[in-house]
């Protein structure tokens, strides 16, 4: 019986060091052509960097109202188009190195390989979900805000929840993952805001309304005041 | 570098015309008619006291019935008017098209040789017989490099300026100068080409007549005269928040490409000034600035999170003290609104967050300190609301280490 389970033992172990075996070549490659690529996207981009800062491209995205320019964070636009073309060069490595890990059959299954790009672009959208949920929520509080509305940080936590949700949805939808749920779960979360605010304005505040249409049809007309206080 | 072109035809016009000892250049549409009629005036009433210069007046308007105009003008040898086109680059932006079309006046004005140029608001308020003699007197006779001019103000009219452009312009480059975005003012020959002159990056900067005289040509004197003329500025449909952010990101990007300048630049020196004062404008009824404090304390209940982003712990908990106070009690430190201006001009260069929500974020505390502004000189006159305004300005000179340290060193802990 020991020589049964030692037999067993041995052919499982060897089946395990034989697939590291074939796996190994795929893992080195996928290593070598990252590697490469880092290197090449790091030499890209310290000669874009070096030409753009030649050709004086900073100053100039600064001296109109360049959106490329209000976008750099911290630091110049030349640093983000260097920065850019550097995870460019990282991302066409990665997708190299993938492809280079796939020739090495039967060792990733060949779902897995294909799932790999639909995992990037779930990863790119939820960024880029996130990065416009805050920036347009952030928006939308300021300019509530200046405008004196009391209730700018519900209207910006709603749209900011809005677009979390969306980026949520299609996330879900790119990854294939829920099927017809998320989008019939999407659409009731969707449509009951929409008709929840619809309800709420047209029975809930009828009465309002129609005292403030009143209100206004019945108001004399107002000459306009000359302001007291001048700003510019 | 690059200048400021000036089309062909308009040096065509220019060389037609030859040089010219002042020119007076009118930044912005303007009727030629009118235009005619005020400048044949000006002459006649400047009469044998100006019979030794020679001037040309210029006004944007490179059409064939501007060029008529111009011929018709001639026909006058005493007049000269010459149209020059209008720059290209029309932004909508209110002071962005003033700025551009004074820098191409100056750009014409050098190309006629003057020794003098005036550039004058649209509206034609300035172009008056004493206001020239005025502008002329000060660059000819008292060789100034730059004039510019001081206009009659109560105590609550421009109060942008009075809170942040010119304190903060004073402060950095230190020229006690009133009103450094101006509609008029005046510029010697020497400085002409050297201010129409603009690098791509300054291209929106708007108070670049004072800043390119002090960083530039910092020898060369700089003047103020009082100007007796109210220019109707098209305030309907301007937001205050779009107006601060094009005043303040416009004054912030100048600090962020002159910084070599004004971090050299300590305390600040008198401007003369020439013509009378007047009597100062009427008190006028006090305000209430309770929906300007309602602004503020909404501000620092909602944008506390952008705030704590921008300003240093020290003034968010100043900030936090004042939306305890009484509405009666409120007043906005003149060093703590110093430092807030400063703390945000820091971060516009930074990008510590996108520029566009910098400035929106700054309305609301611009608001506070016009209420605790409103609230203080409620009960003074014109002219101890203008002394204490000299104290405020004080105030941001006495804070500029403060903003030489943070703008050299950032990332330096700062309570």
């Amino acid at each position: 019986m020991w020589q049964q389970v030692e037999q067993s033992l041995h052919s499982s172990m060897g089946l395990v060091m034989n697939k590291i075996a074939t796996l190994l070549p795929g893992i080195l490659a996928f290593i070598a052509a990252f590697l490469f690529f880092l290197l090449i996207g790091w030499l890209v981009a310290l000669l874009v960097r070096r030409i753009l800062t030649a050709m004086h491209f900073d100053e100039r995205m600064r001296g109109g109202a360049s959106a490329i320019a209000e976008w750099s964070p911290r630091a110049t636009p030349s640093l983000l188009v260097g920065r850019v073309v550097f995870w460019c060069f990282v991302f066409a490595g990665v997708v190299v190195g993938v492809s280079a890990l796939g020739t090495s059959e039967h060792i990733v299954s060949g779902w897995m390989l294909g799932y790999v790009p639909r995992l990037v672009g779930a990863a790119i959208l939820l960024l880029a979900g996130n990065v416009l949920a805050r920036f347009v929520a952030r928006s939308v509080l300021i300019t509530g805000v200046n405008l004196n509305l009391s209730y700018a940080r519900l209207l910006s936590m709603g749209v900011r929840w809005m677009i979390l949700v969306l980026t949520g949805a299609m996330v879900l939808d790119h990854l294939a993952l829920g099927g017809a749920i998320v989008e019939l779960g999407f659409g009731i979360l969707f449509g009951g805001i929409v008709f929840a605010l619809a309800l709420a304005v047209g029975l809930g505040s009828r009465d309002l309304v129609s005292r403030s249409l009143e209100r206004e049809a019945s108001r004399p007309v107002e000459v306009a005041q000359p302001e007291k206080i001048h700003h510019f | 570098m690059a200048a400021v072109e000036i089309t062909e035809e308009t040096r065509q016009q220019a060389e037609r015309v030859g040089p010219a000892d002042v020119v007076v250049g009118i930044a912005g549409a303007v009727s030629p008619d009118e235009l005619r009629v005020r400048a044949q005036q000006v002459l006649t009433e400047l009469g044998s006291g100006a019979s030794s210069l020679r001037f040309v007046f210029a006004w944007p308007g490179a059409t064939p019935e501007a060029a008529a105009g111009a011929v018709q003008a001639a026909e006058n040898p005493a007049l000269t008017l010459i149209p020059f086109a209008p720059p290209a680059q029309g932004t909508g932006e209110l002071w962005a098209d003033v700025s551009a079309c004074q820098r191409a006046v100056l750009a014409l004005a050098a190309s006629l040789k003057a020794r003098a140029c005036i550039v004058l608001g649209s509206d034609l308020a300035a172009l008056r017989t004493p206001l020239i003699q005025l502008f002329t007197y000060a660059v000819l006779d008292r060789q100034c490099g730059l004039v510019m001019p001081v206009y009659p103000s109560a105590k609550y009219d421009g109060l942008i300026n009075s809170g942040i452009l010119s304190p903060l312009s004073r402060a950095l480059y230190g020229k006690r100068v009133h009103y450094p975005l101006a509609f008029d003012f005046a510029v010697s020959g020497a400085l002409c080409a050297g201010l129409a002159r603009t690098s791509p990056a300054a291209a929106n900067s708007l108070l670049w007549p004072v800043t390119v005289a002090a960083t530039q040509f910092p020898q060369a004197p700089v003047g103020q005269v009082h100007v007796d003329a109210h220019h109707q500025v098209a305030a309907e449909g301007l937001e205050l928040s779009a107006v601060l952010g094009q005043l303040a990101g416009s004054l912030f990007q100048e600090m962020d490409q002159c910084a070599s300048h004004w971090q050299r630049i300590r305390g600040s020196q008198a401007t003369p000034a020439w013509g009378n004062a007047g009597d100062g404008q009427p008190d006028g009824q006090p305000i209430d600035p309770q929906p300007m404090l309602d602004s503020f304390l909404l501000g620092s209940k909602n944008l506390e999170e952008v705030w704590r982003l921008l300003l240093p712990p020290n003034a968010l908990l100043e900030l936090r003290r004042l939306t305890k106070l009484a509405p009666d009690q409120f007043r906005m430190p003149d060093d703590l609104w110093a430092c807030i201006v400063y703390d945000f001009a820091l971060a516009y260069r930074l990008r510590t967050i996108n520029r566009v929500h910098l400035l929106g974020a700054f309305t609301p505390l611009y608001l506070g300190w016009v209420a605790s502004y409103v609230r203080e000189v409620s009960n003074l006159s014109s002219a101890a609301a203008e002394q204490r305004l000299e104290q405020f300005a004080r105030a941001w000179e006495e804070k500029k280490p403060y903003l030489l340290s943070r703008w050299r060193w950032p990332d330096r802990f700062n309570p």
